[in-house]
């Protein structure tokens, strides 16, 4: 399954699923990030590192552990 | 009248507080920035306003201590007229937190701050929708060029009367059911100021002190429980995911229905921004910001420093002529010249050019990219990258630094970030490093001191990790855009910092100093120094007359510096002391003891029992890196 750390540079994609408990999930969605959303990956992962992503035109950055979480599917 | 300032973080709550009541809080481009609440009270007209700047807040469900105390506040019901201050440019998002404050039933007013940026990003909303929608009254304000700020307080007062209350926006039926069901079953004693339907709300998405405090009422717990788990099953997802998804597609259709998307306009600051966060250029770049201000702060000091420095000691010289050498007015008199050029020419000169580097790098935005570069490193040392915040204040000051680990999501993060901050150079410190080290020795021995402070903290880190390990949560944290900051903010912000120097410290450093000339003249300050004598003269090989300024560094850090000059005598330590012994004083004085302040944020935050540990582990680290210092130099100049 893609996951946002296998997702290349400047790519849009729709969020699928969001495992993890239930803390990642509410902070995920404080910040606007919920299934069925389009994303932007503005900064891919690199090196392990986190990813920076664009949604619904503002920059969220997610650590690789959390952007593992998140199942996603390319678009376009 | 209270007015109290709700918004997520970033949204220039603290910005517009700050254009109302005068300056009185310290704002930065960084989500979170404000971790506690400022009350300040303004008169406008014949008529006083009470307002409160909360910590920024995405949702009603607090994730952060910063959070919970914002919740807290609102819930307790104080506030007559809630301000929801907006980012306009991520409205579709911030609706979110309006509809649940909607809920709470407190007059409101909407305030869309940054409307440029909005525009910037091709956003057009309909102010007049908004507010019918609501019915409450939407203004909108750029809250930096302090333009629409005079139409806060009269659209509160026009809430306040007419008991503007915001309109509840409802979700789709069948949840709203479930909704109702439990808002009947929820006994009328259970925290009866708060609306029915909000508790309802948070019960149903498994808010974690509500539900602690429902369990009292076992056959109501059971009940919830089963709706959701009902609802679970015929949704296929969690019933908190549920609401977070029709609160989400509320709010995208209400953002519709009030907002026009063009093109946005792209930037030359989109150019920059993303050759800041470059993964090749990125470090290079975090590597050349940083030394530039240190190369900055040390250069500008330098200038300022030598001419006051000079005008002092003559004037000190020349005081045998007028009062009776070693008499009891001139031990005084010369104690307080010499607290008081202490604090101007040696402290003032670096502590200006550093914090008005420290407010360019927040106002513009860098430290939110400084945390998406190093959250690789970060999570080596067992934390990821939001602890950047808290360390780089830390470089300011310990006591802001400690407290804003209040971002941090676990109480796991906040005591390890807080134990390494306390061991990060603040002002105070960097005024010894270059008033000793960069004096005497040179800059690039300076900035060697900052390397290995920073190798060290993180050898510390590694170390903690392993004894106190847990996943993380992981860095989950919004990148807001870079801004330009105002000539204005930069210089009132440096003077809000120096304040705190000059009203607090400066006045400790002369009476400090007029304390050890007092005790010169009485002789006692030799019995004190004898005491110390095993640890500084045997241990760390300084000269005796160290050890009672090594005791009044743990009031302020300078202090240990200052009084060094007095206790030698002398404003040119290396006449005195050689280089080994500059740097074994300094290396102790960066890493032993938090200062008082510090050790009293500390107590205040984490408890008296992790503050002594953490006091303990500065000592026994200073005396260990002290004395291998010594040993290591004397080695190599052999």
């Amino acid at each position: 399954m893609k996951t946002l750390v296998n997702v290349g540079n400047g790519k849009k994609v729709k969020i699928v699923k969001i495992s993890g408990g239930r803390g990642v999930r509410q902070h995920l969605q404080c910040l606007g990030i919920h299934v069925g959303d389009i994303v932007t990956l503005k900064k891919s992962s690199f090196l392990g590192g986190p990813v920076l992503l664009e949604i619904n035109g503002y920059d969220v950055a997610l650590g690789k552990g959390v952007a593992s979480k998140i199942e996603v599917e390319e678009v376009e | 009248m209270k007015i109290a300032f709700i918004g997520q973080p970033n949204a220039g709550k603290s910005t517009i507080f700050n254009g109302l009541a005068g300056y009185k809080t310290v704002t930065a481009n960084f989500p979170g920035q404000t971790v506690h609440y400022t009350v300040s009270k303004v008169t406008v007209g014949n008529e006083t306003f009470e307002i409160v700047d909360l910590p920024g807040i995405y949702s009603l469900t607090a994730i952060d201590k910063a959070e919970l105390e914002s919740r807290k506040y609102i819930l307790s019901g104080y506030a007559d007229v809630v301000i929801n201050v907006i980012d306009a440019s991520t409205l579709s998002r911030s609706l979110e937190l309006t509809l649940q404050l909607a809920e709470l039933q407190v007059p409101m007013v909407i305030c869309l701050n940054m409307i440029d940026e909005a525009h910037r990003k091709g956003l057009e909303i309909n102010t007049e929708k908004l507010s019918q929608i609501f019915g409450v009254p939407v203004i909108e304000t750029i809250a930096n060029k302090g333009i629409g700020l005079d139409k806060i307080f009269t659209s509160a007062r026009e809430a306040f009367n007419k008991k503007l209350i915001p309109q509840v926006q409802s979700f789709h039926k069948d949840i709203e059911e479930k909704i109702e069901e439990i808002e009947k079953i929820i006994p009328s004693d259970f925290i009866n100021r708060i609306p029915r339907r909000y508790i309802a709300v948070k019960l149903l998405e498994g808010d974690s002190e509500l539900t602690e405090r429902i369990k009292n009422y076992s056959e109501i717990y059971s009940k919830i429980k089963e709706i959701r788990e009902e609802i679970k099953i015929t949704h296929g997802r969690h019933a908190d995911t549920v609401i977070s998804s029709e609160r989400h597609a509320l709010t995208m259709n209400l953002f519709e229905e009030v907002t026009k998307v063009g093109e946005p306009i792209k930037s030359f600051r989109d150019k920059i921004d993303n050759l800041l966060t470059n993964r090749y250029f990125g470090y290079p770049l975090l590597f050349i910001i940083l030394f530039g201000i240190f190369f900055m702060v040390f250069e500008i000091g330098k200038i300022i420093e030598n001419p006051l420095i000079d005008i002092f000691d003559s004037f000190i010289r020349k005081l045998p002529n007028i009062i009776e050498e070693n008499s009891l007015p001139f031990c005084l008199l010369k104690g307080l010249l010499e607290g008081f050029s202490g604090g101007l020419g040696i402290a003032i000169p670096y502590l200006i050019p550093f914090f008005i580097g420290l407010t360019i790098l927040e106002d513009i935005g860098y430290l939110p990219r400084m945390a998406f570069l190093i959250d690789t490193v970060m999570h080596r040392i067992g934390l990821h990258g939001k602890s950047v915040l808290p360390f780089i204040i830390s470089y300011g000051c310990n006591v802001p630094g400690i407290m804003t680990t209040r971002i941090l999501e676990s109480p796991r993060d906040r005591f390890i970030t807080a134990t390494l901050s306390v061991f990060i150079p603040c002002a105070a410190r960097t005024t010894i490093i270059f008033g000793i080290v960069g004096a005497y020795i040179g800059g690039l021995a300076a900035a060697n001191l900052y390397i290995f402070n920073i190798i060290f903290i993180m050898f510390l880190g590694i170390l903690m990790k392993k004894f106190i390990p847990e996943i993380t949560p992981g860095l989950i944290m919004e990148i807001p855009p870079l801004r330009i900051p105002t000539l204005k903010n930069v210089f009132i912000k440096t003077w809000l910092r120096l304040k705190d120097f000059i009203l607090v410290a400066w006045p400790l450093l002369v009476v400090s100093s007029i304390i050890l000339s007092f005790l010169e003249y009485l002789k006692l300050d030799s019995y004190l120094n004898t005491l110390m004598s095993p640890l500084v003269n045997w241990f760390l090989g300084l000269p005796e007359q160290v050890g009672i300024t090594l005791i009044f560094g743990i009031l302020r850090k300078e202090l240990s510096m200052i009084m060094l000059f007095q206790a030698m005598h002398t404003t040119q330590l290396n006449t005195v002391m050689t280089n080994i012994q500059l740097i074994v004083f300094t290396i102790f004085t960066i890493f032993y003891m938090p200062c008082v302040g510090t050790i009293g944020v500390l107590i205040k935050e984490f408890g008296t029992r992790k503050t002594v540990l953490i006091t303990f582990l500065t000592i026994i680290i200073a005396l260990l890196l002290a004395g291998l210092s010594r040993v290591i130099l004397s080695f190599i100049n052999d």
